[in-house]
Formats: C-alpha cells, sequence, structure tokens
C-alpha cells in the first residue's frame, strides 16, 4: 500500500495498457497449461479406455511411477549423472577446442585458406555418422561418448567463431597497430573481447549439438545414462523408459540451455 | 631547424586483384613543429592514405616521409570499445606500449579531469553523448603525449550543431597542449578556423594543388572566432573553387 502511494501517478490509458498487457500474458500462461494438462489426460483416459494399446504407447501415471520407483532405488540419478557429465564435457571441450583451432586459422592466414574446403565438407558430414568409428577407436567406454559430443559441436564452432574473428571492425585493428600493438595485442585487446558475444552464442548452440552427439554415443555404448536407458527400454519393451527418459531429456537441456543464457547475460551484462 | 613532418615526392600505389590504384602522386610538403595543418581534398582522393604513411603503417612506394617525433591518430570514428570503461579505454594506448605506470595514469585521469569526463570514467562508451566519447578518443591519444597528432576527419560522424562546438573544444584543447597536428578534413570552414595552413589536394592520385596559409585579423585564435574574421570568406572561396574544379 505505501509504495502505491510513492509510485508517480500514472494515466488512465497507461494503466489500461499495462492491465491489457498483464491480461494477455496471464491468458497466454493459462492456455499453455491448459494445453499440456488436457494432453496428459487425454492420453490417461485414452490408454485406460484402451483407445490406444498402452503397451505400445504407455501412459502418463505409469512413467510416473517408474520414474518414482528409479528415482528411489538410486538408478535414475547414476544415468541423469552419466548423460549431463557427459554432455557438459563435450561441450566444453568443443566450444574450447573449436575456439583454440579457430585462434590458430586467425593467426595464420594461409593455414586458413587451406583448411578451408576441408573445414566445410567435415561441417557437411552428419558428425554422429562417425560414432561407430570412434567407437573402434577409443574403445566401448565413456571416453567414446564425450569425443562423439565433442565431434558434434567442434567444426561449427570453428567456423563461426573464425568468422567472427575474420569480421572483427577493420578500423578497431587499425587502432592497436597505430599505437604499435603487435598481433598478439590485436588479437588480446580487440578480436578476442569483440567476439565473445559470439563465443557465447557457440556455447548455446553446442549444448544442444553435445546432447544430440551423447545420446547418439550411449546408444552405441549401452552402458549408462539416458541414452542407454532409451534404447534398452526400446528393446524390452518398456515405453515408459523410453518417454521417462526422453522427458527428462527435454528438461535437461531446457534447464542447460537457460543456465548458458544466464552466464551469457551475466558475462554480457556491461554491454549495450 | 627540422620539421616535425617531410613529405618528399611521395607516391603511393595499392594493388589488388582488380589492378593498380594510385592514390598519391609526387607530393611534397613540410609541417613545423607546433602548427596545426589541415588536408582537404575531393572524396576518395588519398588523404587517409597520407596520413597513414605518416603513422608508419606502411611505406610510401616511392619517395621519402619522415616524421621526427612520436604520434597520435585520432580516426574518423571514436572507436571506443566497448566492453571498456572510459577509464580503461584512454588506458589503452598505455597498456599496449607497456607503459601503464602510476604516474602516467594519473596523467590520463588529470586529462580525464581537465576535460570535464572525470565524472563518467566508469561508463562505457555507449552511455555518452557523441562528442563526448570523441574527446574521450582525443583524450586516449593524448595521453602518449604524442608530438604529432593525426587527425582523420575526426568529427564527421556528429551532427553539424555537436561538430562545430566538438571541433572548437578539440582545436581549442590541441592548441593548449600546444601539439603539432594534421587534419584531414571534407569541411573547409572547419579547415579554416582551425589551421595555420591548409593544403588542397587535387581529386585521385592526390597531388598537391595549393597551400594557404592563414592570417586572419582576431585578436584570439580560438576556431569559434576564426569563422568571424573578415578574411574567412575569402579563403573559403578560393578553397571552395580551387575542390569545385573537378566536379565541373
Ligand atoms: N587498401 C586499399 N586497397 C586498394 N585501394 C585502396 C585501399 N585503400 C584505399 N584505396 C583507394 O585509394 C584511394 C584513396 O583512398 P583514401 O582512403 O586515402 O581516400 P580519402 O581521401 O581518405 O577518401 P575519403 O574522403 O572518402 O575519406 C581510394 O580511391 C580508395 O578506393
Ligand atoms: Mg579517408
Amino acid at each position: 500500500m505505501w509504495r502505491e502511494i510513492k509510485q508517480p501517478a500514472m494515466s488512465q490509458a497507461q494503466a489500461r495498457f499495462l492491465k491489457e498487457l498483464r491480461l494477455r500474458r496471464w491468458a497466454v500462461r493459462v492456455t499453455q497449461w491448459v494445453f499440456l494438462v488436457g494432453f496428459l489426460l487425454l492420453w490417461e483416459m485414452a490408454a485406460n479406455r484402451e483407445w490406444i494399446d498402452p503397451f505400445l504407447c504407455s501412459q502418463p501415471t505409469e512413467i510416473w511411477r517408474t520414474a518414482v520407483e528409479m528415482a528411489q532405488n538410486g538408478m535414475l540419478w547414476a544415468h541423469i549423472g552419466t548423460t549431463l557429465w557427459e554432455t557438459a564435457a563435450g561441450f566444453l571441450l568443443g566450444t574450447v577446442l573449436g575456439v583454440m583451432v579457430a585462434v590458430l586459422l586467425w593467426w595464420n592466414s594461409f593455414v586458413s585458406e587451406v583448411a578451408e574446403p576441408y573445414l566445410v565438407v567435415l561441417n557437411a558430414v552428419p558428425k554422429t555418422a562417425l560414432a561407430p568409428i570412434i567407437i573402434v577407436w577409443l574403445g566401448n567406454n565413456q571416453t567414446s561418448v564425450i569425443a562423439v559430443a565433442l565431434l558434434t559441436s567442434v567444426v561449427v564452432t570453428i567456423m563461426t567463431v573464425l568468422n567472427g574473428f575474420l569480421q572483427t571492425e577493420e578500423e578497431k585493428i587499425k587502432l592497436i597497430r597505430v599505437f604499435g600493438g603487435t598481433k598478439w595485442q590485436i588479437f588480446q585487446k580487440v578480436v578476442f573481447p569483440a567476439n565473445i558475444p559470439c563465443m557465447m552464442n557457440a556455447l548455446k548452440i553446442n549444448v544442444g549439438l553435445s546432447f544430440v552427439g551423447v545420446i547418439v554415443g550411449e546408444f552405441l555404448v549401452a552402458q549408462k545414462g539416458l541414452g542407454f536407458l532409451i534404447i534398452y527400454g526400446s528393446q524390452v519393451f518398456k515405453l515408459s523408459w523410453v518417454l521417462m527418459s526422453v522427458v527428462i531429456l527435454s528438461v535437461l537441456a531446457a534447464i542447460l540451455y537457460k543456465a548458458i543464457a544466464c552466464l551469457e547475460k551475466f558475462v554480457l551484462r556491461k554491454r549495450q | 631547424m627540422l620539421p616535425m613532418v617531410s613529405f618528399q615526392d611521395v607516391s603511393l600505389s595499392y594493388h589488388s586483384l582488380g589492378g593498380e590504384t594510385r592514390a598519391v602522386s609526387h607530393l611534397s610538403f613540410t609541417v613545423a613543429e607546433g602548427e596545426f595543418v589541415s588536408i582537404v581534398g575531393p572524396s576518395g582522393c588519398g588523404k587517409s592514405t597520407i596520413l597513414s604513411m605518416l603513422a608508419g603503417l606502411f611505406p610510401p612506394s616511392a619517395g621519402s616521409v619522415r616524421v621526427n617525433g612520436t604520434i597520435g591518430y585520432m580516426l574518423q570514428k571514436d572507436h571506443l570499445l566497448e566492453w571498456r570503461t572510459i577509464r580503461s579505454n584512454i588506458f589503452l594506448g598505455l597498456e599496449i606500449q607497456g607503459k601503464a605506470t602510476k604516474e602516467n595514469k594519473s596523467f590520463a585521469e588529470e586529462l580525464l579531469k581537465k576535460y570535464g569526463l572525470w565524472e563518467f570514467r566508469d561508463h562505457f562508451p555507449a552511455q555518452l553523448s557523441g562528442g563526448m566519447r570523441q574527446r574521450a578518443a582525443l583524450i586516449r591519444t593524448l595521453v602518449l603525449s604524442p608530438d604529432l597528432l593525426l587527425l582523420d576527419e575526426p568529427f564527421s560522424a556528429l551532427d553539424y550543431q555537436t561538430r562545430l562546438s566538438v571541433a572548437d573544444e578539440i582545436g581549442t584543447i590541441i592548441r593548449q597542449e600546444g601539439k603539432t597536428a594534421i587534419l584531414v578534413s571534407h569541411d573547409i570552414s572547419e579547415a579554416i578556423s582551425l589551421s595555420d595552413r591548409v593544403i588542397v589536394l587535387s581529386g585521385r592520385p592526390a597531388r598537391l594543388k595549393k597551400i594557404h596559409t592563414i592570417e586572419l585579423s582576431v585578436e584570439e585564435r580560438t576556431p569559434m572566432k576564426a569563422r568571424e574574421a573578415p578574411e574567412f570568406r575569402e579563403y573559403f572561396n578560393q578553397i571552395w573553387k580551387e575542390l569545385d574544379v573537378h566536379v565541373a
């Protein structure tokens, strides 16, 4: 109540505008929830009345029961932990390695010109197609999964970050040269800081790519993780395992993406 | 006494796939210590090229360029680094040249105070007006105490009103600091009002057309006062005609 008195007077039109805006936002939220809940209810009902085959399609309560059960015996956390760890390792390594290669290519324009067609081709190859080779080379283990995840993101990182480096404003580079700066100083004072937004963006994209790599890797290595749960569940016709894993994966991907977006906001908080 | 700058029979060509571009041709002039000289010429005639050679970014294709002292270069846009505060921006030159000592930094801070940016030291460039940014860019160059200032159309990004006052401000600062300066400009009145001499160039490739020594009967030689001098119009018309020939 007290705060309202302190606030500056607001015109009626503005108040009406704000009210309408709030109302609309609220309506959007409610509709979103209605759809989700409606979908789940319909699914549950369809399975109970055997409009659909619950053996093939499972049902929300069954999925929930499975999740609670696995959470209680600790299995679920082990699988989630494995997948998360592999994904994080994959996209962090992919981004760091990608940026490092981009720096080398920026440094030496001859090398980057030589590398260009290879990068274009490598970028076009569906990286998951290389997963079986990786497993042959590195063995049937977690290292292979991380390597596949890394592979999915590293090439695209090299290309976008290098592109960002090369598009740094010429005049800003001239500024450093006029001060007598070295190439390293050009990189350190202008090219790198100017491209932090670009690298944050790469990080965001790489989260999604890394998940794809990890899941495919886990399909093949088949020891642990949500990807393993999906493939195993489908083999033994436990559709509730499969669907539960998919739902958890979506939530994890959303959380990781959000976390990176927050990190980005924090890093770039001072820029306009 | 040695001149601060000497250009002797300088030519420069750019080479690219499309062919050779002659930007400067047999150009000679000198600038004495403490002088403020402007270079005017048609668009694309090679003015920035001349400053780049002075700054040592590349050597001339022929002839000799000599500069007797250290150089500060102010580019067309302020190019303040948007991720650094104003204070950190003006330290840039010191950092690059490994001179970021306490004394030099406090000298830089003195300049900020002297030229009215002290309150904005912790602001980011985007929070400053165009004129303030330009002043910050000038301070960034002055921090290294250069003997010679090169100014490449430093006001062209500003609107007319701001431009007049910023040109006045910066011209006054440069005189106050007793610097030698070479200003490239599109704007004839700006060139006359700020300079001791105006060098008029031909269209590309830049050749020397005329050098005007500006003598104005005003008590105090500030850029604003200079515009009110009776001789101002005369210089203006003359230079205008010299530049205009190529348009016809
Ligand atoms: N790196 C380069 N390679 C090839 N040609 C160039 C290069 N830089 C400039 N030129 C050409 O040389 C000529 C002179 O360029 P310069 O930038 O010195 O002109 P300017 O007088 O400063 O022009 P403006 O008035 O537009 O600033 C122009 O025709 C330009 O196209
Ligand atoms: Mg120019």
